[in-house]
């Protein structure tokens, strides 16, 4: 780090280059005071009261805006800058009337901490009485102007954080105003209920609405943990009171989120407290669920395996383990499901998401996963985007990528059959044809080869077999690609240029690539790409999948998947199999095991008759429900391990009552390998009990003790046991986490993979051809149905549904349709609609919008009422057997179906 | 042959958008419009638009009288010449007539100190105002149909 | 037309008045854009910067900045493209002086900036003119076409391959955007909030980029500097003010008007010869520099009006507007007249800006109307002072200067306002 040497209140500092005096002086414990500065957002130098003096300069200067320089002498406080602060303060106080006895953040408040340390004991100015009203629209956040400071932070929060503009000021001088939109109501607006803007505020204008007389700052319990929504892990800090959840900050340093949060991680935890949580194990008696004790309910379930697993073989049982429990939990799960029923079938929904990304990037590179970290995109010159709708699925890198894009010119491509909203911040927006996802890429690829953007000196060193690769390549001229993907062949030889010219290129991907027959084919053909421009192994480079649920890396990483142990050691690898035999005392299966959509196939089959899930609702989450529901009630024994009684749970012969992460201590792995820490916030609800505590218990009383005296000694368990996680111990991973691989105690983690060498040695090219999907419309089922998911619901909603901010938010389902198709079918927006295939049928509302293509609709995959699964098409990717959610046949009529 | 792409001079859209409204102000409408031409975000034209003195969001007369009172007008007496227009227009500063013809406004220095006390109504400047000038300034505008 | 005095010396002003602002030809019968030639076909960039250094000219918006110094930092500014900007948002209450050059001779102003363009490697100009100068607009885009037509702006210029062009943006009704980094963000399509700085413009200014912001006045020397060269121009004004001003003349004077003048020439000299002495009753106190400016009472009527002399004083010579007031004027009526105009036109982003201007003028409301307490004018005093301090901008910053002037020569009067009587029975109390 390149530092200068200056004193602050004559203590010597060594201050970064180029950082303000504000920054040194933060950054060494030393607080000048401000109200307009926030860490990680643009300077504004507005508040005035950060002034210092400096040796040698006239007057006072703004240490927020002024840059360090060698041999600088600051000082930070003295009478005179005192006197000024305090008459500034004054003046603040006197804007409006600050009436702190009722304001929500008394006591967490910068205004009043300052006015109070600067011994304001009168205001010499006449204060200003005009009452405003108090806007209320939101279904979180409220806006009290008459606490405003106009520091301008939420302005900027929303601009530069959510990349929003929601918010700004209106009207000047001693007038100037926030406003939202075109100055209506929040509501109104297009604003995201993040709350970036709420944590930016310093005083009380801009509070959680519905944490609003829930209690005082002092009365909170602050316990920092990691995000149970999507994958990107951002680190929040819960606030209790009477072990209640009452408000969420994002963590400032949290490595991934930098402080910031989307809704559902701000404003969704309610689902914690919610009345319908699980609160003591239920046995279904005569199609009935009634109550029942532990001691009932985990002798029963022992007794029924024990007795499906004598009669049939342990293969007639399997597990499904959960992508949101924590590490700890996916590796005991698993462990019980090999070592104590004997058998590998097990999987979890990581099927359902990335499956094809762990095939296809292990045999490309060795390693499935993000190959760099999520915070190195800003090192990126170009990013390519595919399916994924970023700012919906994973809000913070969402937000994070529209910055870079606004801020620090990252040129982005965006390549997506809908018109999601990064087009808007995309040079290039390409629009494929849903399936075609091979042809464009090996278009792309073509290009950059025959106009020889390509790395010759990487492909030549660090990969093998290119000159087959190139051979199939070949075949994908431009005119061609255009022919089978609808892109015109002038936007594709523009992309692959900037894509190929770029000097650190990254690529960015998720279910829009992963969930097709072609999954792994797809995900190869990225990994094509990438190695094509010598885009791995270097930061702000790579191959970088998305993952969908806050844990399903770790899940992987765990082995809850039926052909590998923890750490990708395959099971019918001989030593591997004997290491785990030794080290769990057991036998174990060398034969690989089924997958969740081959599980409930031979579930209907009447192959397996004992089913245990943790923690996964398959009944809305699988595809073709009415055959999950067929192979669910054809089973003997079904277990269901959750916190709310799921369209699964329903089905079940015995729930047992899990815990919430509010309530767990463990790790999730994040999308970006980050290993991080869960604490433990409140106690149980109820007579829930913890996961990994319900799996030992099981695993105890079917004869195979497994004795821990926490998930931190599982974890040493797991490091022993699995290389990647080696030196992975939760006394490591407070603040930053680890990234793997860590294989010693020593080592600091890995930002991104294949530095040197791929974990296979040389990058393997694969040729891949364009194969169509399995289903494609036709006359009788004339569009083309794609799912997905929208920003204020998350998977099968069985939390977010649950939290009433998010459910008033969205409460219903809907049908994307193009104006012209809706025009043809004489459908209006918000027309109920029966959406069928030759699995299923659906009533739905329709959404008009060009955001579809015409021929194309979609549909989310939240709600129950209208569970886009019954439609979908359980065709299999032939390697990773992941099922073909972006591509099915539909038909569409209207419906004369009323709202209930 | 233009420095820059007219279309994204905020300004210059919300100048034209006003003159082209009979009533001198802004819409919401074009607002919008101003918003997806230029790339901004709503609240950036609004802030925008609500930052400069001589833009608004309300509908104004057809003639906006906007009298000078910084401090080579005010010594002259351009106090008088407001309380005359109030009088006159029976309005305050701020204010439209009832009839959408006058809206009477308080502005900073014209530049044109060397006729004070002086006001514009719309484009045009008049200035060593009196009493009697304004009132035969007014009816001449009563008359002329718009 | 602008009233102008009789100026004893004309350069800046030369042509108005003289010539049709609206024909080209005419400017070239004067020697127009002669100085454009000469820099084009004659001299390198650095001479041209050289010379304007040499001249001694100083911004006359206000600030005095040397203006072949600015100049330089920008040539030498690693970032391109850079930018030429006119500052034509003549704002400060008083003042009208760029008013007569952008009517009366616009090509003046044109030529100063393309010569600007070309010594430091700008290929765009703005001129930014308050939207109020309807006239000025209206002119300077006739003679920017007519320029065009004459190709002294276009591409290749005088087949010099020098290409410069100009764009008038239009102001929106804002006085702060007058001030150079506000100007700037207004002409960007934003609200005119004034920047921190540093950066200056001369190496971060418009979009960011390496900009030359210069006075009106300032630009109109240009040409006659380069015509005529460094040494003549230093032969007017003061050694350390070379050159002539334009000072605007306005209040209780016989004849109000625009004179132009060397630099360093006496409040009294312009009240009592070129304005014709007092209208009626008896000097009481002059505004010199606009609202922003010191009050000046008689015992300074014999003071050198230049940058360097009124800065010694610690006062302002600003845009070099003079409002002369006679004994009728009640001071604390006036200071709520600039009061009322900081406050209207601040932007609102600093709090000593902000609320500063605000309460300043609801304290000086209060004494006007007799409801002042003892205790207010210290107050006053010292919240200028803070907002002197720690203003982000000019504008917070300036109340000071009016207030400790007036105070300094007035007290008594603001005194006896809060007693409940106003001397000159100009406030209703």
């Amino acid at each position: 780090m390149n530092t200068v040497n200056i004193t602050i209140d004559e203590k010597p500092i060594k201050a970064e280059k180029g950082s303000t005096i504000m920054e040194a002086a933060l950054a060494n414990g030393i607080k000048i005071p401000h109200l307009c500065y926030q860490k990680g957002l643009s300077i504004a130098g507005a508040c005035r009261v950060c002034l210092v003096k400096i040796k040698g300069r006239p007057g006072m200067t703004a240490s927020c805006t002024t840059e360090v320089a060698e041999g600088m002498e600051v000082t930070s406080t003295d009478e005179e800058l005192n006197e000024m602060r305090r008459l500034i303060v004054e003046l603040i106080l006197s804007e409006h009337e600050h009436n702190c006895l009722v304001c929500e953040n008394n006591g967490q408040c910068d205004l009043q901490d300052l006015a109070y340390e600067l011994g304001i004991d009168k205001i010499r100015f006449p204060v200003n009485k005009s009452v405003e009203p108090i806007e209320d629209s939101s279904e979180v956040i409220l806006r009290d102007p008459n606490r405003c400071i106009l520091c301008g932070r939420c302005v900027r929060a929303c601009a530069e954080l959510t990349v929003q503009k929601v918010l700004d000021f209106a009207a000047r001088g001693s007038k100037t105003y926030i406003i939202a939109g075109l100055d209506q109501p929040l509501v109104q607006t297009d604003c995201v209920s993040c709350g970036a803007c709420v944590q930016a505020c310093p005083t009380g204008a801009l509070t959680e609405k519905l944490a609003r007389f829930q209690g005082r700052s002092w009365e909170f319990r602050k316990v920092q943990t990691t995000c149970p929504y999507c994958g990107v892990g951002c680190q929040l800090k819960l606030n209790i009171k009477d072990d209640k959840i009452v408000k969420v900050y994002g963590v400032e340093d949290g490595p991934d989120n930098k402080g910031h949060l989307c809704v559902k991680g701000r404003f969704g935890f309610d689902y914690v407290h919610h009345e319908d949580r699980l609160i003591s194990p239920l046995i279904k008696r005569n199609g009935k669920f009634e109550k029942a004790s532990w001691d009932e309910a985990l002798n029963l379930i022992v007794t029924k395996f024990k007795e499906l697993k004598n009669k049939y073989g342990s293969d007639a049982l399997a597990g499904l383990s959960s992508a949101k429990c924590t590490n700890e939990e996916n590796y005991l799960f698993q462990k019980l499901i090999r070592a104590c029923f004997g058998t590998n079938n097990v999987d979890h929904c990581a099927r359902l998401c990335h499956a094809s990304t762990v095939a296809g990037l292990a045999r490309a590179f060795g390693s499935g996963a993000m190959t760099n970290s999520i915070r190195e995109f800003e090192k990126a010159d170009v990013i390519l985007i595919t399916g994924s709708n970023t700012t919906e699925t994973h809000p913070v890198i969402g937000d994070y990528l529209k910055h870079l894009a606004t801020y620090n010119g990252t040129e982005l491509i965006v390549v997506d059959p809908r018109a999601i909203e990064l087009i808007e911040y995309a040079k290039i927006w390409l629009r494929q044809k849903s399936g075609t996802d091979v042809a464009w890429i090996n278009g792309l690829m073509n290009v950059i080869i025959s106009e020889g953007l390509y790395d010759k000196e990487f492909v030549e060193n660090r990969t093998e077999n290119f000159d087959k690769f190139k051979k199939v390549v070949s075949k994908y001229t431009p005119e061609k690609v255009e022919e089978i993907t609808g892109i015109s062949k002038e936007k594709l030889v523009a992309a692959a240029r900037m894509y190929g010219k770029a000097d650190k290129g990254s690529i960015i991907f998720a279910m829009g690539i992963t969930q097709h027959t072609t999954g792994t084919d797809n995900v190869l053909s990225l990994a094509n790409l990438a190695m094509l421009c010598g885009n791995v192994g270097r930061e702000g480079t790579g191959v970088n999948p998305l993952r969908g649920q806050n844990n399903v890396q770790g899940a992987c990483d765990m082995g809850a998947l039926p052909n590998v142990y923890p750490g990708y050691q395959s099971v019918s690898d001989e030593q591997a199999k004997e290491k785990f035999e030794k080290a769990w005392g057991a036998k174990l299966s060398p034969k690989v095991g089924l997958t969740v959509v081959e599980i409930m196939d031979a579930a209907s089959k009447g192959k397996i008759k004992g089913l245990y899930i943790m923690g996964e609702n398959p009944m809305l989450s699988d595809p073709n429900l009415n055959h999950v529901r067929e192979g669910l009630r054809n089973l003997d024994f079904l277990v269901v391990q959750d916190i709310f009684l799921t369209q699964t749970a329903e089905l079940a012969d015995v729930v047992l009552p899990g815990v919430s992460f509010a309530e767990k201590d463990g790790t999730f792995t994040n999308t970006g390998r980050r290993i991080q820490l869960l604490h433990k916030a409140i106690p149980n609800i109820g007579d829930s009990r913890d996961d990994w505590k319900i799996i030992t218990e099981i695993s105890e009383r079917m004869g195979y003790p497994m004795v821990y005296r926490s998930p931190a000694e599982v974890m040493d368990e797991i490091a022993s046991l699995t290389p990647i996680y080696g030196g992975v111990h939760f006394d490591r991973l407070e603040g930053q986490g680890l990234q793997w691989p860590c294989p010693s105690r020593e080592h600091p983690g890995t930002p991104y993979l294949h530095k040197d060498k791929f974990t296979r040695g040389k990058g393997l090219f694969t040729p891949v051809d364009y194969i169509p999907p399995a289903e494609l419309p036709d006359e009788e089922y004339p569009f083309l149905l794609s799912t997905g998911r929208i920003l204020y619901h998350f998977h099968t909603g069985s939390l977010s549904r649950r939290s009433k901010p998010l459910d008033s938010i969205a409460p219903e389902g809907f049908l994307e349709i193009n104006p012209q198709d809706a025009e043809k079918l004489k459908v209006k927006d918000n027309d109920w609609l029966r959406v069928s295939s030759r699995r299923g049928k659906v009533e739905v509302k329709a959404k008009i919008t060009d955001r579809v293509d015409k021929g194309v609709v979609f549909m989310t995959f939240h709600f129950a009422e209208s569970a886009a699964n019954l439609l979908t098409n359980d065709a299999l990717d032939p390697v990773a057997k992941i099922p073909e959610y972006k591509v099915s046949a539909v038909k569409i009529e209207a419906s004369d179906y009323i709202d209930s | 042959m233009k420095l820059r792409d007219k279309e994204k001079d905020v300004i210059a859209l919300l100048s034209e958008a006003q003159r082209e409204s009979k009533h001198n102000y802004i819409t919401e409408e074009k607002l919008k419009l101003i918003a997806q031409e230029a790339g901004l975000s709503y609240s950036e034209v609004y802030g925008v638009a609500t930052f400069y003195s001589l833009f608004s969001l309300k509908p104004r007369g057809e003639y906006i009288i906007r009298v000078c009172d910084s401090g080579p007008c005010h010594l002259m007496g351009s106090r008088s010449i407001f309380e005359v227009l109030e009088e006159e227009l029976k309005i305050k500063v701020g204010e439209t007539t009832p009839d959408g013809k006058f809206t009477l406004e308080e502005t900073s220095c014209l530049g044109i100190c060397d006729e004070a006390p002086a006001m514009m109504i719309n484009e045009k400047v008049y200035g060593n105002l009196t009493p009697q000038e304004i009132k035969k300034i007014l009816k001449r505008l009563r008359e002329k149909k718009w | 037309m602008v009233k102008e005095l009789k100026s004893p010396v004309r350069i800046v002003l030369e042509n108005c008045g003289k010539i049709n602002p609206e024909s080209i030809e005419e400017y070239i019968a004067q020697g127009g854009y002669k100085a454009v030639n000469r820099v084009l076909q004659e001299m390198k960039p650095e001479e041209v910067i050289n010379e304007i250094k040499a001249s001694g000219l100083q911004g006359r918006g206000g600030a005095a900045f040397p203006t072949g110094l600015k100049w330089e930092f920008t040539s030498r500014a690693k970032d391109t493209p850079r930018y030429i900007i006119c500052n034509a948002d003549e704002g400060e209450p008083g003042t009208f002086k760029d008013r007569p050059i952008l009517e009366g001779d616009p090509h003046k102003i044109i030529e100063g900036m393309i010569i600007a363009g070309y010594a430091v490697g700008a290929h765009y100009g703005y001129i930014y003119i308050r939207g109020e100068y309807i006239l000025s607009i209206n002119r300077f885009q006739k003679a920017l076409e007519q320029a065009e037509e004459h190709r002294f702006l276009g591409e290749d210029i005088l087949e010099s391959g020098f290409n410069f062009q100009i764009e008038i943006h239009q102001g929106a009704g804002s006085y702060v955007c007058g001030e150079e980094t506000a100007l700037m963000d207004s002409i960007e399509g934003k609200r005119g909030n004034p920047r921190f700085k540093p950066p200056f413009p001369p190496s971060s200014g418009l979009w960011k980029k390496p900009t030359v912001i210069n006075n009106v006045e300032t630009l109109a020397n240009i040409a006659p500097i380069i015509l005529k060269g460094a040494d003549w121009f230093r032969g007017f004004g003061t050694k350390e003010c070379p050159g002539t001003k334009v000072y605007a003349v306005s209040g209780h004077v016989k004849e109000v008007g625009v004179v132009e003048a060397p630099m360093g020439i006496t409040l009294r000299k312009i009240i009592n010869e070129y304005a014709g002495g007092m209208r009626q009753g008896k000097f009481k106190m002059a505004q010199v520099g606009g609202t922003a400016g010191a009050i000046l009472g008689e015992d300074m009527l014999d003071v050198s009006l230049d940058y360097a002399s009124l800065k010694r004083k610690g006062l302002v010579l600003g845009s070099g507007a003079i409002l002369v007031m006679d004994e009728t004027t009640c001071c604390v009526d006036m200071l709520k007249c600039f009061l009322n105009f900081f406050k209207r036109e601040c932007c609102g982003k600093c709090v000593p800006g902000r609320i500063g201007t605000e309460k300043l003028l609801e304290i000086t409301t209060s004494i006007s109307q007799g409801k002042g307490k003892e205790d207010d004018i210290d107050l006053i005093l010292q919240t200028a002072k803070v907002m002197q301090k720690a203003s982000l901008c000019a504008l917070g910053q300036s109340p000071i200067l009016p207030i400790s002037t007036i105070l300094k020569y007035f007290k008594e009067e603001f005194i006896e306002h809060i007693k409940g009587r106003c001397p000159t029975g100009v406030c209703k109390i």
